[in-house]
């Protein structure tokens, strides 16, 4: 009955042991069967040190390696070391004695001794009390190790004199601020809070320091061995009251400061941002011109070449035609057998809006939408197609900078209302248009007017701003634009605020391309 | 090296700390004083020849004291009640003296001269008196070790920094004081009259107004009349909500000082204090204080009522002094204006370290809804990029004894043995040595 008690409760061994059973019993029950000193009684040594045998014979019948991906929980269940079946009651200690929790009793206790010591980071050789091990009496006190000190350099009388007189100091002041320096491990602003300011003169923790590192250099540049450089530090005083007086200032902002630095900030960034839109804007108008310019132009060329028969020249000066605008259908020419209609075939890339445009514009023109495909007709119909795509985003352009004009003028003349300022303004500009902004609205506007000085293109201040500035007008320069097809003509007059000599620029452009 | 505390070695030293109000004393490396009591003592002028030589009483010369909580609460006729302190320094050295004695005697019962003494000071003492306690210690006491420790600085240790803002709002006073690596900055120090006898005093004429008697326990020998007590046997019936009181007077009461009847009279409103008060958590409003929840609160001698607005408005004083009563005209610093104006007089490159740790403790700072509304008006006060923190340890042990705490956690460190001033080093280079051993 023993025995099967035994791996659900081994803790009762310790019971038998002191009440009744003989060591042999023991040895008998926790299968230690020792071999040669079997009579004598048990130690606390065969019961710590029986692992040592069981886990030979243990790993002796523990033939099956664990199979892969097993759980070693699983595994452990399955093959105990000794083939039992596993017990009924969880229990932690299977394993018997094998794996004491602490190793109680291995060594002897180490004495606590109240004993006195002396400290070598003291220099009086004062004598403590402490508790510590026996063993370790009479060893090094740990903890003067870390007894550290700052190095502060010390000069003699003569040196003094030599070398280190400053004007702005004395003797006696210099010694006392390397006193503190010393006593305070180079913490300077803790000597400044103790510095004899009523003694010498007051003076701020960037004097002290300049003072102490303007000495240890010139110290150091006098003792040092010749031959090899020292170590100089620099303290640049300069800097360091700069630098605190900026944070000085930073520091007694006040919060409507703080928070008007914000805004300015907030307001920095929203300006920036529509310059950005405006530069994209103005740069996508500048391809479409440019594009009309290409196309209008080529044409101009072919027609010259047929008639003149002087292709050559003007191939090589064709200038490439921007992605952007028409349509740029795919070349046929290596796919090998194709359909001729295939060519027809709008790419992709064109978007539903603009499909729909063309349709449309093609039933206004009465143009079959798919035409029979003769070689001429597929490139004329593509060509017509890529001509109508251009057109449409002219227009769409066009309406896009009418309005912007419209808004801008609204904005002018609500401006002219408010602040009657016009007088370095373009006379010819906004003397028509209704006012609907209000001069309250205006007002409210005021704030944002003074911060707006890079000039956004949607503010009434942008728009003194451009208009007085005579030289502006580039980026109004691609309002400005004309544009033709053998089809449909689009016209646009002159938009933005740009000088009369630009506008008959333009208008030069616009007589010049429209044949 | 003792293995319990990292870093710690046990020299067996012990700490003092004797604030305004309480003294505490202990063995360093332990987490709370062995002693705690209050720092007032009773004098009795010595004419009957001393008589009775009873547990808890001091002799010196001409003067018996009478000290620690239980001796200081029994009636004496004719017993002044006197403070050692004034302003945080020792002024009555022979009070002090017997506050030392008592200590050793009552609450180490150990030899001094077999332990090393660590002893808290106010950060602005004054050079000469500590010369002199330093003197006192070694030649009357023969102490083996010596060392002065700002407040301030221990307590900041008790939080477990160097560098910080040690807000101590105690009896007497509130401080500011900027602590940098250890060290105070006097420059910077801030002080205000506004902390707890001010509450208390505050108190005291919020009951003159609302006629409310304040009746320290020991006047009272019941709380019901004879006739009543005969009528209803023992039951003594709770007086009802604002009726007055109802209480018989002990007899035989000997002719008591107005010092100690005062004293008395403001135990009681400090525990009315402590269970009552509290602080608003932003400016005083009188529409939303009426809207606070009122606390009861029953007098010793069982009169009780609730109390509303008041119990807000008393603590405004605290933070908002502009309108106290008594004080009009003033220029004392509200708490949030003590610290911002200490931390505003340091160097600018260690105000970020002061903002980023102020440390709050003492008495006062106990108060409901105290920290809550210092955090408060910091944040409002504090330069938006600075990090505030507030340091407020929970426990109002650790708030109420932070500086003993550090001065424990500070003797009992290992590297700090090389800090003490040795009795040969005291012989050698007499009482000056405290100002260059501990600056």
């Amino acid at each position: 009955t023993l025995t099967t008690m035994l791996p659900a409760a081994p803790g009762i061994i310790h019971l038998f042991q002191c009440t009744m059973a003989t060591g042999a019993d023991v040895r008998d029950i926790l299968e230690l069967g020792g071999g040669d000193n079997d009579a004598g009684p048990i130690s606390k040594k065969d019961l710590i040190n029986s692992d040592k045998k069981k886990s030979k014979k243990s790993t002796e019948t523990l033939t099956f390696k664990r199979p892969e991906g097993m759980h070693r929980e699983v595994y452990a269940l399955l093959y105990s070391d000794k083939k039992d079946a596993p017990p009924l009651l969880p229990s932690d200690t299977t394993q018997g004695y094998r794996t004491v929790k602490a190793k109680l009793g291995c060594k002897r206790v180490r004495p606590w001794k109240w004993m006195p010591f002396t400290n070598p980071a003291r220099k009086d050789g004062a004598i403590f009390h402490h508790w510590r091990r026996m063993a370790e009496e009479g060893k090094d006190y740990p903890f003067a190790r870390f007894n550290k000190t700052v190095q502060v350099p010390v000069y003699s009388e003569q040196e003094y004199l030599m070398y280190l007189h400053d004007d702005g100091w004395t003797k006696a002041e210099t010694d006392h601020l390397f006193d503190l320096c010393k006593s305070f491990d180079l913490r300077f602003i803790v000597i400044h809070d103790r510095y004899d300011h009523q003694q010498f003169r007051k003076r701020s923790v960037e004097d002290l320091k300049e003072r102490y590192y303007n000495i240890c250099a010139k110290l150091s540049k006098i003792r040092a061995v010749s031959g090899c450089e020292p170590k100089i530090y620099i303290f640049d005083a300069g800097h360091e009251r700069r630098r605190k007086e900026q944070l000085e200032r930073l520091f007694n902002r006040t919060p409507e400061q703080v928070a008007e630095e914000e805004y300015l900030i907030q307001e920095l960034r929203k300006i920036e941002n529509r310059k950005k839109e405006r530069e994209k804007k103005a740069q996508d108008l500048q391809k479409l011109i440019t594009a009309a310019d290409t196309t209008t132009e080529m044409r101009r060329a072919e027609r010259k070449a047929t008639k003149k028969k002087l292709p050559q020249k003007r191939e090589t000066e064709k200038p490439t035609v921007p992605e952007t605008a028409g349509i740029k259908f795919p070349d046929f020419k290596s796919a090998g057998v194709t359909l001729r209609s295939q060519r027809m075939k709008l790419p992709s890339s064109v978007g539903q809006k603009k499909i729909k445009a063309i349709e449309q514009m093609l039933m206004e023109l009465g143009v079959d939408l798919s035409p029979m495909p003769t070689e001429e007709i597929v490139q004329r119909f593509n060509e017509l197609r890529s001509d109508l795509v251009l057109v449409y985003e002219l227009k769409q352009a066009h309406s896009n900078c009418e309005y912007e004009q419209q808004m801008l003028r609204h904005r002018y003349e609500a401006l002219l209302k408010a602040g009657g300022d016009g007088t370095h303004l373009d006379e010819g500009f906004g003397t028509e248009g209704q006012d609907i902004i209000k001069a309250e609205d205006v007002k409210g506007e005021a704030k944002e007017q003074v911060i707006d000085v890079v000039g956004a293109p949607l503010t009434p201040n942008s728009v003194t701003k451009f208009c007085a500035d005579s030289t502006m007008g580039g980026t109004f320069e691609a309002l400005t634009f004309v544009c033709c097809s053998t089809e449909v003509i689009a016209s646009l007059g002159p938009l933005g605020f740009s000088n009369a000599a630009e506008t008959h620029q333009n208008f030069t452009r616009f007589s010049k391309i429209s044949i | 090296m003792s293995g319990g505390v990292y870093g710690g070695d046990e020299v067996g030293a012990l700490v003092f700390d004797i604030g305004s109000f309480s003294a505490r004393a202990g063995y360093a490396g332990e987490d709370c004083p062995k002693a705690d009591f209050p720092t007032s003592l009773g004098v009795l002028a010595e004419e009957d020849g001393g008589a009775e030589l009873a547990g808890e009483q001091e002799k010196a010369a001409g003067r018996t004291f009478y000290l620690d909580t239980n001796a200081l609460h029994v009636a004496r006729a004719g017993m002044e009640l006197i403070s050692p302190l004034k302003n945080g320094m020792i002024e009555d050295w022979e009070a002090f003296q017997a506050i030392v004695d008592h200590t050793y005697c009552k609450h180490i019962k150990s030899e001094p001269s077999l332990h090393p003494v660590l002893m808290s000071e106010a950060p602005w003492n004054t050079r000469a008196k500590r010369e002199k306690l330093t003197e006192l210690m070694f030649e009357h006491y023969n102490i083996p070790a010596f060392f002065l420790c700002k407040t301030a600085v221990l307590t900041a240790f008790a939080n477990g920094r160097a560098t910080g803002l040690v807000l101590d709002s105690g009896a007497t006073h509130t401080t500011a004081i900027p602590v940098h690596d250890g060290y105070v900055l006097q420059q910077g120090i801030v002080k205000s009259p506004l902390a707890g006898d001010f509450i208390t005093m505050q108190c005291r004429e919020l009951f003159q107004e609302m006629t409310i008697d304040i009746t320290p326990p020991y006047m009272i020998a019941a709380k019901v009349t004879p006739q009543a007590h005969s009528r209803l046997g023992c039951l003594a019936e709770p007086v009802r909500e604002g009726m007055p009181p109802n209480w018989t007077k002990k007899d035989r009461l000997p002719p008591v000082t107005k010092s100690w009847h005062t004293y008395m009279c403001n135990e009681v409103i400090q525990d009315f204090q402590a269970s009552v008060l509290q602080v608003s958590d932003s400016p005083y409003d009188e529409q939303v204080a009426a809207q606070m929840p009122t606390v009861h609160y029953e007098m010793p001698s069982g009169y009780s009522t609730d109390y509303g607005a008041e119990r807000l408005r008393i603590p405004e004083g605290l933070f908002d002094p502009s309108n106290v009563k008594g004080l009009s005209g003033n220029t004392m610093l509200g708490v949030g204006h003590v610290v911002t104006t200490s931390i505003g007089m340091c160097d600018i490159d260690i105000r970020p370290g002061l903002y980023g740790s102020v440390i709050v403790t003492g008495g006062n700072t106990l108060l409901q809804g105290f920290t809550e509304r210092l955090n408060r008006e910091l944040s409002q006060k504090a330069p938006p990029s600075m990090r505030l923190k507030l340091i407020a340890s929970n426990s109002s042990m650790e708030r109420r004894f932070s500086p003993w705490i550090g001065g424990s956690i500070l003797a009992s460190l290992g590297t700090f043995q090389q800090m003490w001033i040795s009795k040969q080093e005291y012989e050698e280079g007499g009482k000056q040595s405290v100002e260059r051993k501990c600056p």
